[in-house]
This record gives structure tokens, C-alpha cells and sequence, in this order.
């Protein structure tokens, strides 16, 4: 196995989700280091040329639900539906266009783990706001995210914080915070857990655009015991309080390295990982995580989420998914493919591994990649002699290496870079980073 | 509509057949074999039904002559004139008339209280713990995963509805198969054949490659026996309307999952486990009509295929299994809701079932901790059904697991 170009292959695919054209050939003659330190820049470039051409979405509160059956509510339902498509595609148009996309990347990873799904929400305004501020968040101070994200009006909507008062809380929003946001199942008590609630109320919702307001006479402002630490909380300090906890860093470096590393070997001891997120610095970790001697050994392969797939194969193809000429079928594909962007599953997120190996996924990630390329611009492969094009096929989409198998498959199809690239795209080397 | 004899089963493996044989093909012996031996009759088939979020058991077998159930939660509560009483004690949600019927048939069995030592009221954690049917210590692999192990190694035995595979099927060495609801179609011709030579095993794949590999070649493995069998009409229920699309509140997702379950099991799918799934039970506000409406659904969803399986030669073979992964909170939060809880009821519902309940009622006295007491291991179901209905040592399954629920009549 060439190490290099695997772990190169590695920083490109779970980074920055892929390479595009031309990125992979320039940094296997970069190296390693160079490629890491250029994807992982301590302060990404203020313009990014690519990130430039998305437009950011336009979107109006739309205020109360009108009565159903009036004209007032088909109009309202129109528009709905369009700010969700509007959403949908900004975001997957960033993740594909994106010159840096480690923001992008990590803006991704953060939404999959305060999973806000817009199925219960409904409305896009809130859920734009979160995006941004996970974005602006994404690789900064953790004890800050924590703080804006135990307020942020999608989030406490979906986990009924509103409904959440002095007279008897509502404990939905306070396990979560604990068991999936911060510390992880098992670092708390039952009784931790109605403390936080009593700490959490107070707040309440407006729902269409997310604002959020604290109302002091439905405060619980008596003593509480958090983890042992009596005082009278508020959010931010019950936010502070639960950050600072050494659960918290192991919690989070975890889950970082199940993301990026292996969703099934646990993470081993890494003094560089711990003493970066000791700080709760999350830059500093996830560079600490990608200079792991983890990311040269073969043993940590990762399957790559659909959106994160469909994601590669538009920037190897320089493909805008909101200028496809069907990007309902694209969204369509996605949802059949169990992951689209603003609607995770449940709180705990999208799953990870072999969940996304069915015959089922097969089928459909077929029919996306078919879509895909059948509007793509294949100029590049064509211009090239037919002895080259299996290479370069591996080049342009960034794979560490194709089995014989593969290889002998492709080969024999070098004439129709169509079905060529689309075969690599569906490869076993290309669903897996490998 | 005529039941689906074997002969018909045979002739739509004949037009599978004819659809697998594209150039190349070289799962064909392999898709022909499965469909060349359908289920013998009489063999007994597990319908999993997962309910995600935390059912509240206390609103769906209520104890409707136990004053602290009113004075626990006033505003969710309900009155004996709303529910179905099922004896002096206990009643079901009056939204579950599918199921009461089937009691009255002795075809239910309600297991009480069922949950597992030091209950957990993490979503995440309880699932997986039901799941794995592993309380004490954290495995990846599920319990009929672990049942698929011991079997010889066939796409078609497990079964589960949706694109993700739930962690329930997923074994050491052997995972089950999904089946997304709108079917599978098979790529033909050049596409076929290319899919068939990138998705050959190789050695040079690492473990999740070869998953990724495996994945891409039971398409054709299982969409050659399925695909002309979902193109067969459901089969019509004996006893329910069937005017055109369905009660008011229409089609929900787990009767079509249940449908497409009811047509393949018609047709002698050679598939011993099915997994359908339900959500939205995590009802931390405005309960009441949410979780009403969500069990009136699964009672008709359940009611509606054992229906169809009357219509069928399968009604005494299957066995449904309704769980969820923890209770709620006995008494109510503020927003007309409850929070995570502990135990909860079972339903095992078939014809070979002998109804009744079964394991004692927690007590609302004696409560721990505000939650109610877990007075039957939900390994005792799961080890009944093994050995009952999957006819196979529970052993390797469960490990040395003494506990059973006998819920099982002899056939």
C-alpha cells in the first residue's frame, strides 16, 4: 500500500470533502505535510473564490402557520417548501464549491451532532440561523459553540426548551445537552439531569424565526446541584460548568475521532489529540487528529456518508448541485439514501459504517452517480490517451488505490469515459475512504 | 383475491429468473436457488415492530382504576369512558380498537413492565440495549444478528424495511438485508454486468470495501426475487375496508412497511425475520393526541395485516413483536408530557400466541425514583421467541439465559 497517497487520499476525503480536478496530482507531488498544512490552514483564506459564487439564501419570516384550507396557506405552504429547498441546495452548493472546505466540512460534522432536524422545526429561517452559527463556530472555542448553541432557537425548539418551565420542567433539552452534546451517557445522574432543566427554563421560542427570549419570572433561579457544584445557574453557566468537565473533552475528541478516524475502533491514547482539546481548541484537535500516525494505517477506513459522497463526486466533476437541471431528484436520491442535509434522523444524528452499506444504498447511490455524470463534462478523461485514463480516473476523484479487481474492470470500459467514471464512482475504493 | 399458492410463487420466480439472466450474470444460480425454495408452510416467521422515541406504557395499558395514574398526570390522564378495558385493572388506548380485537381473539399477549436491571433512559443507549439484548456490557453486534450467525448464510432470511439497516440484524459475521419501500430495481445490461466485476469479492478490500462490495451484489441477489413479487397486488384483507386510499389521516409509513411485509410473506419469501419501525414516541409535549394517534396506527397497521395474513395460508405462522425502548415518567411535565422513563409493555401478538397478560403490573406506589419498576427481563421474550418461533437455541443468542415468558401455545 502506497502510504502516501493513502493519507493524502485520507486528508482530501475527510477533511475537505474530496479533491477537485487537478488538487490530488499537485499535492502527491506536495507530500504529506504540505497537503495537511494546506488543507488544515491555521486561518482559512478570507476569499475563497469558490464560496464567493453561493449566494446566500434570501429568507423571510413567514410567520404563523394560516388557517388550513385558505389561500393564505397554500401560499404560506409554497413558500415554505420553497426556503427548504432554497436551504438545502446553499449548503450542498458550499460543501461542492468551496476552495477550503474545512469549514464547510466541520460546519457538517458540528450540524450532525447538535442534530436540529427541520422535520420537526419546519421552518428554514431558524435553521439557516443555526447553520451560521455552527459555521461561525466551527473551529473555535468549544465553551463558546456550547454557550450559543444552549439558546440557539432551532435547537431549543426541537427539544422543547420553550415548553420548559419553573412550575415542572421539561428534561428533553437538558439529558441531550449532557448525554450527546457535551459529556457523553454515563458522565451525569438522573438527578443532574432535572437540575439542568430546573437551570434551563425561562426560555421561550419564536418559532418562524428563531428568536429566542428569557423571561425571568419563568426562571427556576433557586439553588441547583450540577455535578456536585451548588449555585444558582444560568444558561451560560450551566454551559461553562459542563464544558469544563474532563468528561467533556474525552466526550468530544471521541466524537471527532469517530467522524474522522473510524466509527469502529475506539480512539487510543493521543496525548497531542487531548492536550488540544484540553484547551477546547477544536482546530487545534482536529489538526491534532489528521497529523495522528492513525491516518497512514490502513486499519482505519471509513465509510463515507452519502451526502459526503455525492459531495466528492461534484467536486472531482465541478458540478453546482443547484444548477442541475432536476435538483429535486438529487434531494429526491438523497432522502431515499437516508441523509439530507437539516433532517437528521433523531437527536443522536446520522449513523455511520456499514448502516450505509445496504443493497438498498447500492441501488440508489447507482441511480445518483447515473444522474451525476450523465450531465457531466467527461472532456478532461477523453483528452487523455486510453492508457492513462484508469489512473487518472484515480486521480480526479482522489482514491488510494484501486484493487486488481477494479482495475481490470475499469480498464476494460477506458473508451466511454462515461461509464467509466461512473463504475470509479461506485467502486467498493470510492463508496469507502479507504 | 386468490392466495398466492406455490405454484404462483414459481411462476414469478420464472420471470425473475428471466430478468436475472441478463449476459454475465453470475449471482443467477444463487438469486434462482432462493427463489426455488419458498418458506415451507407452517414454518414460524418473526415480525419485529420498533417503536423509537419511549412509548408511554402507562398510556397505552392504563391502569384506569388507580387514583395516583390521576393524580400522577391530570391533564394526560384518560377516563375509563375513553379507553377499552381489558379486565378490572388495565385498559388500552381507546385509539387501539385493531389490537383490542385481537385480544378479545386471545391472540395478544401483553408482557408487563418489561425492561432490563439499572435501567438507562438514554434513547440512544436503552435502543441499543434492546437492540443487542446486551444490559451489561456494550456489543456491536444484534441479537437477531447473532441469531442470522448461526444460520447458513442467505440474503433472504432477515429482512428490514427502509434503506439503513437497524443495529437489531446486524451479526458478528452476517448481517440482514433492507429493503427500501418502494422495492429494488436491478441496473441491466452493460451496467449489470459492470456492477457484477467491481463488486467481486477481493482480497486486497479492507473489511468495510468487502461490506461496501457485498452491498452492491445482493441488489441482484435480492432484487431478483423481489422485485416481480412487489409488482403482485397486496392482498386484500378479509375483514377491513379497503376502499381507496385508507382511513381519514391516510397512509402512514409502518402500514406500507407492513404491506410490503404482508405480499412478500404471501408469496413464500424464504425470510424467517422482518423489521418495520415506527417514530415520534418521544413525547416530552402535548402528548396526549400525538401518542394516541401514533398507537391508533400501529393497532391498525397490526390489525390490518394479520388481516391479510387470514387471507393468505400464513395467518398461524407469524408472530409480531411490538417494543419500544423505555417507558415514561409516571407523572407528567408541564408541557402536557412526560419525560424518559423505565419499563413499558411488550405485545406479542399471533395466532399462536395464548393471549394474557403476562409479568406482574408495577405498582405506581412504589415508585424508584418517580419510574416504575421492571418486573419482567425483556430477554425472557426475546428467548421464548428464539427458541419458540425461530426454533433455535437461544444460547448462542443470549448466552446461558434461564429466563422465558410462556406465551407460546403448542402447535
Amino acid at each position: 500500500m502506497d502510504t502516501t497517497r493513502l493519507e493524502i487520499s485520507r486528508l482530501f476525503h475527510r477533511f475537505g470533502f474530496g479533491p477537485r480536478p487537478g488538487e490530488f496530482a499537485v499535492a502527491l507531488k506536495q507530500g504529506v505535510d504540505a497537503t495537511r498544512a494546506r488543507l488544515l490552514l491555521q486561518v482559512p483564506p478570507a476569499h475563497d473564490v469558490g464560496l464567493s459564487m453561493v449566494a446566500d439564501p434570501v429568507l423571510a419570516d413567514l410567520g404563523n402557520f394560516p388557517q388550513p384550507g385558505t389561500t393564505a396557506r397554500a401560499t404560506f405552504d409554497t413558500a415554505m417548501k420553497a426556503q427548504r429547498q432554497m436551504l438545502i441546495l446553499w449548503w450542498l452548493d458550499r460543501m461542492a464549491l468551496a476552495e477550503n472546505a474545512l469549514t464547510e466540512r466541520m460546519t457538517w460534522f458540528w450540524h450532525g451532532h447538535w442534530a436540529t432536524s427541520i422535520g420537526k422545526v419546519e421552518y428554514s429561517l431558524p435553521m439557516y440561523l443555526q447553520n451560521q452559527t455552527l459555521r461561525a463556530n466551527a473551529l473555535g472555542d468549544f465553551g463558546i459553540q456550547s454557550r450559543t448553541m444552549i439558546v440557539d432557537g432551532a435547537l431549543q425548539y426541537w427539544l422543547d426548551g420553550g415548553a420548559n418551565t419553573v412550575t415542572a420542567p421539561n428534561e428533553n433539552l437538558a439529558r441531550e445537552f449532557m448525554e450527546l452534546f457535551t459529556l457523553g451517557v454515563g458522565n451525569y445522574l438522573q438527578i443532574d439531569v432535572q437540575s439542568v432543566a430546573r437551570g434551563l427554563t425561562g426560555y421561550r421560542v419564536n418559532r418562524s424565526n428563531g428568536n429566542v427570549t428569557f423571561i425571568a419570572k419563568n426562571h427556576d433561579s433557586s439553588t441547583l446541584t450540577i455535578l456536585g457544584s451548588p449555585g444558582a445557574y444560568s444558561a451560560t453557566q450551566i454551559s461553562d460548568l459542563i464544558v469544563a468537565r474532563d468528561d467533556c473533552a474525552q466526550f468530544i475528541a471521541d466524537r471527532i475521532w469517530f467522524r474522522f478516524i473510524s466509527s469502529d475502533i475506539p480512539r487510543p491514547y493521543s496525548k497531542p489529540i487531548n492536550e488540544a482539546f484540553a484547551r477546547r481548541n477544536i482546530l487545534e484537535t482536529v489538526r491534532a487528529v489528521a497529523t495522528s500516525g492513525a491516518m497512514s494505517d490502513p486499519q482505519y477506513s471509513l465509510v463515507k456518508s452519502p451526502v459526503e459522497w455525492f459531495i466528492g463526486l461534484c467536486r472531482a466533476m465541478a458540478i453546482t448541485p443547484s444548477k442541475l437541471a432536476k435538483p429535486d431528484r438529487v434531494i429526491d436520491l438523497l432522502n431515499k439514501l437516508g441523509q439530507i442535509p437539516f433532517a437528521p434522523p433523531n437527536v443522536g444524528g446520522w449513523p455511520a459504517g456499514e448502516a450505509w452499506l445496504t443493497a438498498a444504498s447500492a441501488q440508489y447511490r447507482l441511480q445518483l452517480a447515473q444522474y451525476l455524470l450523465s450531465n457531466a463534462d467527461t472532456s478532461a478523461i477523453k483528452s487523455l490517451p486510453s492508457s492513462s485514463r484508469v489512473r487518472a480516473v484515480g486521480d480526479l476523484l482522489g482514491v488510494a488505490s484501486w484493487s486488481f479487481r477494479t482495475e481490470r474492470a475499469l480498464r476494460d470500459v477506458v473508451t466511454d469515459p462515461a461509464r467509466l467514471l461512473l463504475l470509479a464512482a461506485s467502486s467498493p475504493e470510492y463508496i469507502v475512504s479507504a | 383475491m386468490d392466495t398466492l399458492s406455490r405454484r404462483n410463487f414459481l411462476k414469478l420466480s420464472g420471470a425473475a429468473a428471466v430478468a436475472a439472466a441478463a449476459p454475465m450474470l453470475t449471482m443467477e444460480a444463487i438469486a434462482q436457488a432462493a427463489t426455488m425454495r419458498p418458506l415451507p408452510l407452517g414454518t414460524p416467521i418473526l415480525i419485529v415492530v420498533t417503536l423509537y422515541g419511549g412509548n408511554d406504557g402507562l398510556n397505552t395499558v392504563v391502569p384506569y382504576k388507580d387514583p395516583i395514574y390521576y393524580q400522577s398526570r391530570p391533564d394526560i390522564s384518560y377516563s375509563q369512558t375513553d379507553l377499552l378495558p381489558l379486565d378490572s385493572e388495565l385498559a388500552l388506548n381507546g385509539s387501539m380498537t385493531g389490537i383490542k380485537s385481537l385480544w378479545d381473539q386471545n391472540k395478544v399477549a401483553i408482557c408487563r413492565g418489561v425492561g432490563y436491571p439499572d435501567p438507562d433512559l438514554s434513547h440512544f443507549t436503552s435502543m441499543a440495549i434492546w437492540q443487542s439484548a446486551s444490559p451489561d456490557h456494550h456489543v456491536n453486534s444484534g441479537w437477531l444478528g447473532r441469531w442470522l450467525d448461526t444460520q447458513a448464510r442467505d440474503p433472504m432470511l432477515a429482512i428490514s424495511l427502509g434503506s439503513v439497516l437497524p443495529p437489531l440484524l446486524a451479526g458478528k459475521t452476517v448481517a440482514g438485508s433492507a429493503l427500501p419501500l418502494g422495492g429494488i430495481v436491478v441496473p441491466t445490461g452493460s451496467l449489470a454486468v459492470d456492477c457484477q466485476r467491481i463488486s467481486a469479492t477481493s482480497r486486497q478490500d479492507s473489511k468495510l470495501m468487502a461490506s461496501a462490495a457485498t452491498s452492491l451484489r445482493n441488489l441482484f441477489d435480492l432484487s431478483s426475487t423481489i422485485t416481480p413479487i412487489l409488482k403482485e397486488p397486496i392482498p386484500q384483507p378479509l375483514d377491513l375496508p379497503t376502499a381507496n386510499g385508507g382511513v381519514a389521516g391516510g397512509n402512514s409509513d409502518l402500514q406500507q412497511q407492513l404491506d410490503v411485509v404482508a405480499k412478500l410473506v404471501a408469496a413464500g419469501s424464504p425470510t424467517r425475520v422482518w423489521s418495520v419501525s415506527l417514530g415520534g414516541f418521544d413525547t416530552h409535549a402535548n402528548e396526549k393526541g400525538a401518542q394516541s394517534i401514533l398507537l391508533g396506527n400501529v393497532s391498525s397497521s397490526v390489525a390490518r395485516f394479520m388481516s391479510q395474513m387470514r387471507a393468505t395460508n400464513r395467518e398461524k405462522d407469524v408472530v409480531i413483536l411490538v417494543y419500544s425502548e423505555f417507558g415514561r415518567r409516571v407523572k407528567a411535565n408541564a408541557s402536557q408530557g412526560t419525560d424518559h422513563g423505565t419499563s413499558g409493555p411488550v405485545f406479542v401478538i399471533g395466532d399462536r400466541i395464548k393471549g394474557g397478560f403476562y409479568g406482574d403490573q408495577p405498582s405506581l406506589k412504589n415508585l424508584i425514583g418517580g419510574d416504575q419498576a421492571v418486573t419482567t427481563d425483556f430477554r425472557d421474550i426475546y428467548a421464548s421467541l428464539l427458541e419458540g418461533v425461530l426454533t433455535s437455541p437461544s444460547d448462542a443468542v443470549l448466552g446461558n439465559w434461564a429466563g422465558k415468558t410462556d406465551f407460546l401455545a403448542k402447535v
